[in-house]
């Protein structure tokens, strides 16, 4: 018999080979006294290498000896251990589950008859043999590197991804997960994809193929685009942009359709039949939140911070054209966009360009929208250069861009205007108090001051001019003013990516909005482009430490969980309004700023710094509080109207079973994939107190969300 | 009635009010010994947004007077036998919707200021029109705002007179303090703002923590994971910035929290659905904790928007002076339940007062000098202080043709007599008003 397994097996043992061979003989001396008797030997055969967690089969064969029976060491410990792997009395050997160092144990049987009578083989113990059950591979952008991300079992420690029969960087992520970089492909659609583990023992998987996805854009570029441009990312969003590209994206946004709001019920439906400006809000946050045009609706949004409109003075029924009008021009030419919001009834009635009457005498006209226009809507307070920096006289004072006198003589060219009939015609009557809500103010020609009046850079509007003709040269002389560009800009960078924008990157957008490339002034879409696109928005794509971004003002944090999430409405009458009471508390209601400065002025500077930043305006000890209360009604589904799961059954629930997948799930959703690792692991170790997976799911999200790294989008 | 209006000035007193200030220092280690809120002091700030039509609030009432007014105002004119007559100052009557004032000036708990506005130095019409130097953006809201906020020459400054105050005295006065010297029940605002002191914030009405559903114990370990991640050093500024104002906010809300704990509801009714009147109430409760919160001196902040009246003015300004009235006269009465009536002075201010000629849609414009309310126990009360302007359209008050008063009385001079009163030394003055050296008076006598 043991002739037979010596000459089967590799590692044959036999009794009088040396150790080394991996076979082994002793000789036991039952009686050193007796020299005739002849001595026990124990010989054992069994393979000499065993790849970790496998098992060999030993057998010890004892000659001059009436019993066979043997028991079995490891490393000369009866029956083995877990590192050295263990030993059945059968003599069954099971490998460790890793390698042990060094990768070498020895296999003992000693006679049990004469426990002088023992044999020794040394056992090598090996790698596994890799299993590969799923292998991506994705490419972002074209002739950049393919990230692959293999899965399977059994990988270890030097461990490599083989593609097409060679071995590339690679790193081990854990047992069941390598990922690797392979070069650039070209012309091919699959890679041949496999996984060798290193000797001892070296060993391949079986070959299979990845399907190349080739992606525009990485995770965090995406992701920052969508925070940038979006009322917020979705993982459904995220996979699009990084397979349209951003730019992609930012094309197939301009060409979406506008999600139109429509106009409140007459009557109004039951849920703001004594107060419609619910049904106007509600409105508003269903646009925001599911609107297929998420970069025109928040676009429109930032016109709506800087051309600013309140429902606390504003019919609500003003606010939803004004609204649609935002929408629709967000992608037009901006001169277009102001002589549509001069006239609109929403900023007629506002700053009371509305009804504002040539004045009688000892009467002086209305300023106020004159004023505004220009100190907040076009040219602000100071002579700028293109960067956006004030332009100093030769005593290095700032210039004031008008004067008082220039006000009045604004207002008088915007006399006349009031409501316009019906049917969108002149009325007869100054005020027409049959309010049109929905088309743009008429003129009264007899309610005009005809009167000349010298506006900006030596502008004069001849007298004798009619209403319409003056509201022309009153706008071209603000589209023209050359402040324009960077006050619009700087504001619409501030809105839309960053605080502090420097003043290089003012520059290179002003220059879009002066000139867009075919000698158009004014050209939005170029403008809106030309802030996402630019090196200063996208830096942070690839280095999460770059300086910039901006607070997350209460409606867009709400907006953001709220899409990150997946919430869903569940009011029977599709009513959104309800979440303006969960922003009311932080300050903000979607068109209900305090006054024209709307909800933060835009150079708030950080009390103690000269750092703008004009969301911080409404963040405060109290509005920080009341800001971790609404992530707790966000996590606790206590949202009215609306319903959350984070159950145990739901995605984040199901992933709750291993905390740090839970937690790289919500970086990937609320933090651009680049939660820093300190904070990964400090809601790692959180939850991974917690045994109710909906608890942790719960938790997780909360402290992802609160944390200021979420808060300031960046 | 071009002529000059009677003048009111009533800086009799002034002398002994600048020995008093030099005296404080000594008043205020004698304080320290005294126990509870016996050496406490209060400044409250009201602030109008959108620039309050002092023209409307205070008005001529002889007939003379009251003539020119109606006839200037036209449209904007009230009726004279609306308006309410101030007993000890006959020729002057307030706003319809201000009775409350009118019982608080009868009683001698409030005053009135006169044309209060932003100026650099003492300016008159000939100085102004020829190029003078002048407050930087003036008739801009948000420049006028923040100038009556830091009494500084321009808007551009990172510090406010209050929030300059508390960086003086806070440590002084308040060494066992565990909130900052000032609150804000309106919002962070430059106001509040010192070099080295913030405020805290208050949501009236919402004085504690937050809301957390996830039971005791868990929450408290969420909170500590929640203030442990605020630690972490991001290299962001903004990320810095908020877990610092995060960080505060933990902390001042427990000491809120704890502090109300054990405390007796006010028994004074204060108005509802009036703004002013909720964030009053939650001052007064605040006054109320204050030995738990261990402060000597608190400066306040509450605001109240909309008074930006360019159409409709007579209804709009009407209804929001109809809530200003009842606020301060409940705010003034909770002060009186809490024996602090004494310690506790609130005055108004306002971006600007509005052209005294109408325009052509029911309203008025931006303007310069404006009249506001002091009110308290401590305040010399029933009076006016200042020079009332000359209302003559182009006449020598005005900067223009349209009633835009040139102040007479710089708000330097106003914040000045206030900060006095709280304790401010004569030696700090000139360091938080630099422009106080610039008048004849820093203090006008009127608390």
């Amino acid at each position: 018999m043991s002739r037979v397994m010596c000459a089967v097996f590799r590692g044959f043992a036999c009794a009088t080979l040396a150790l080394t061979t991996g076979c082994a003989t002793s000789t036991g001396i039952n009686s050193p006294s007796s020299p005739i008797a002849l001595a026990s030997t124990v010989s054992i055969s069994g393979a000499s290498h065993a790849r970790v967690g496998t098992t060999v089969q030993f057998v010890a064969t004892i000659s001059n000896s009436g019993s066979s029976a043997v028991s079995w060491q490891v490393n000369g410990v009866a029956g083995g251990s877990a590192a050295a792997g263990t030993i059945s009395s059968g003599g069954l050997y099971t490998a460790p589950a890793t390698l042990p160092s060094p990768n070498t144990v020895s296999v003992t049987a000693v006679s049990k008859a004469s426990a002088s009578a023992s044999a020794t083989v040394s056992e090598a113990i090996w790698n596994p043999v890799p299993i590969v059950s799923a292998a991506t591979a994705v490419q972002t952008g074209s002739g950049s590197n393919i990230a692959l991300d293999v899965t399977g079992s059994a990988f270890v420690q030097g461990a490599q991804i083989v593609v097409g029969g060679a071995a590339v960087p690679t790193t081990l992520v854990s047992a069941t997960e390598l990922r690797g970089t392979a070069g650039p492909s070209t012309g091919l659609t699959t890679l041949a994809i496999a996984v060798l583990n290193p000797n001892p023992g070296a060993a391949s998987s079986a070959i299979g193929n990845a399907q190349i996805q080739r992606l525009q854009a990485s995770l965090t570029a995406a992701a920052r685009l969508l925070d940038q441009a979006t009322f917020g990312p979705t993982l459904n969003d995220i996979q699009h942009v990084q397979q349209v590209g951003l730019d992609g994206y930012l094309t197939e946004q301009f060409a979406a359709a506008p999600t139109i709001e429509p106009d409140i019920a007459t009557p109004p439906p039951a849920v703001c039949a004594t107060n419609t400006i619910l049904c106007q809000q509600s409105e508003w946050w269903r646009a925001a939140l599911t609107g297929n045009d998420q970069l025109r609706q928040r676009v429109a949004f930032a016109f709506a911070e800087i051309f600013v409109i309140s429902t606390n003075s504003v019919h609500a029924e003003s606010a939803i054209p004004f609204q649609n009008m935002l929408v629709k021009d967000a992608f037009g030419n901006f001169s277009t966009l102001l002589q549509d919001m001069t006239l609109s009834t929403g900023m007629g009635a506002y700053l009371n360009m509305l009804n504002s009457a040539k004045p009688a005498s000892g009467q002086i006209a209305n300023e106020n929208y004159a004023r505004e226009a220009m100190q907040l809507f076009t040219i602000g307070l100071y002579e700028l250069n293109q960067d956006g920096t004030p332009q100093l006289d030769g005593s290095g004072n700032r210039i004031p861009s008008y004067t008082q006198a220039q006000v009045q003589a604004f207002a008088r060219a915007y006399t006349g205007w009031t409501y316009a009939t019906a049917t969108g015609g002149s009325p007869t009557t100054f005020p027409n108090n049959a309010m049109n809500f929905d088309a743009p103010m008429a003129l009264v020609a007899a309610q005009h001051d005809t009167t000349a009046k010298t506006l900006l850079n030596g502008t004069v509007l001849p007298a004798g001019q009619t209403g319409t003709q003056d509201l022309a040269g009153a706008l071209g002389n603000l589209f023209a003013h050359r402040n324009l560009g960077p006050f619009l800009c700087r504001q619409l960078i501030q809105h839309l990516v960053a605080s502090n924008p420097s003043p290089a990157y003012v520059s290179r957008v002003a220059a879009v909005f002066a000139d867009n490339g075919s000698g158009v002034r004014g050209d939005l879409k170029a403008v809106v482009r030309a802030i996402l696109m630019d090196t200063e928005a996208r830096a942070g794509d690839t280095d999460p430490t770059f300086e910039g971004g901006h607070l997350r003002e209460p409606i867009l944090y709400l907006t953001g969980v709220m899409r990150g999430l997946s919430f869903v409405n569940t009011d029977p009458t599709g009513y959104y309004g309800t979440l303006s009471n969960y922003t009311a508390p932080l300050g903000q209601k979607p068109y209900a700023a305090g006054s024209v400065f709307n909800f933060f002025p835009p150079d708030y500077a950080i009390p103690g710094t000269t750092a703008t930043a004009p969301e911080f305006s409404i963040e405060n000890t109290a509005s920080t509080m009341l800001r971790l209360t609404l992530a707790n009604s966000l996590v606790y589904n206590s949202i009215s109207g609306f319903k959350l799961d984070l159950s145990a059954a739901s995605a984040l629930g199901l992933m709750a079973a291993n905390p740090g997948n839970l937690v790289d799930s919500l970086g990937v959703i609320f933090m651009h994939g680049q939660m820093p690792a300190g904070m990964r692991s400090a809601i790692v170790n959180h939850i991974s107190t917690l045994t109710d997976p909906a608890q942790r799911a719960r938790v997780a999200t909360y402290l992802t969300i609160t944390s200021s790294l979420y808060k300031v989008e960046h | 009635m071009a002529s000059s209006r009677r003048s009111f000035i009533k800086y009799a007193s002034l002398a002994a009010a600048g020995n008093a200030a030099g005296l404080r220092p000594f008043g205020m280690l004698n304080s320290f010994a005294q126990a509870g809120g016996a050496g406490y002091k209060a400044l409250v700030c009201i602030f109008l947004y959108g620039g309050n039509d002092a023209n409307n609030m205070l008005i001529p009432f002889d007939a003379n007077g009251y003539a020119s007014y109606s006839k200037i105002r036209g449209p904007l004119a009230l009726a004279q036998n609306t308006l309410l007559q101030l007993g000890s100052a006959p020729d002057f009557a307030l706003n319809p919707n201000l009775p409350d004032i009118q019982t608080l000036f009868a009683n001698k708990t409030a005053a009135l200021v006169t044309n209060v506005g932003t100026l650099i130095e003492p300016t008159n019409r000939s100085q102004y029109l020829a190029g003078g130097t002048a407050p930087t953006n003036l008739f801009s809201h948000a420049d006028q705002q923040l100038e009556w906020q830091n009494a500084s020459p321009s808007g551009a400054t990172t510090t406010g007179w209050a929030g300059r105050i508390a960086d003086t005295m806070n440590l002084s006065y308040n060494p066992n303090a565990r909130i900052p010297m000032i609150a804000s029940v309106a919002g962070d605002t430059l106001f509040c703002d010192g070099a080295g002191s913030t405020p805290v914030s208050v949501s009236p009405g919402n004085l504690g923590g937050a809301a957390c559903s996830e039971g005791a114990t868990e929450c408290a370990a969420q909170q500590a994971t929640a203030q442990a991640l605020l630690n972490f050093s991001s290299g962001l500024s903004l990320v810095q910035a908020d877990n610092n104002i995060t960080s505060n906010a933990y902390s001042y809300a427990k000491t809120l929290s704890d502090a109300v704990q054990s405390v007796s509801p006010l028994q004074t009714v204060f108005p509802t659905g009036n703004s002013l009147a909720a964030q009053l109430k939650q001052i007064a409760q605040i006054i109320e904790v204050r030995s738990a919160l261990g402060v000597q001196r608190q400066i306040f902040f509450a605001g109240v928007g909309n008074f930006d009246t360019h159409a409709n003015q007579i209804a709009l300004q009407g209804a929001l002076l109809a809530q200003i009235g009842p606020a301060m006269a409940a705010f003034y009465q909770s002060t009186v339940e809490l024996g602090v009536q004494n310690s506790v002075t609130s005055f108004t201010m306002s971006d600007f007062s509005r052209t005294f000629q109408p325009n052509s849609n029911t309203g008025s414009d931006h303007a310069w000098g404006s009249h506001h309310i002091v009110m308290g126990g401590a305040v010399k009360g029933g009076q006016m202080y200042g020079t009332f302007p000359n209302l003559a359209l182009a006449g020598p008050d005005d900067s223009g043709s349209n009633g835009r008063w040139i102040p007479t009385t710089a708000s330097v001079q106003y914040a000045s007599t206030l900060a006095q009163w709280f304790g401010v030394s004569a030696s700090q003055l000139a360091n938080i008003f630099p422009t106080l050296g610039s008048f004849s008076l820093n203090n006008l006598g009127f608390v």
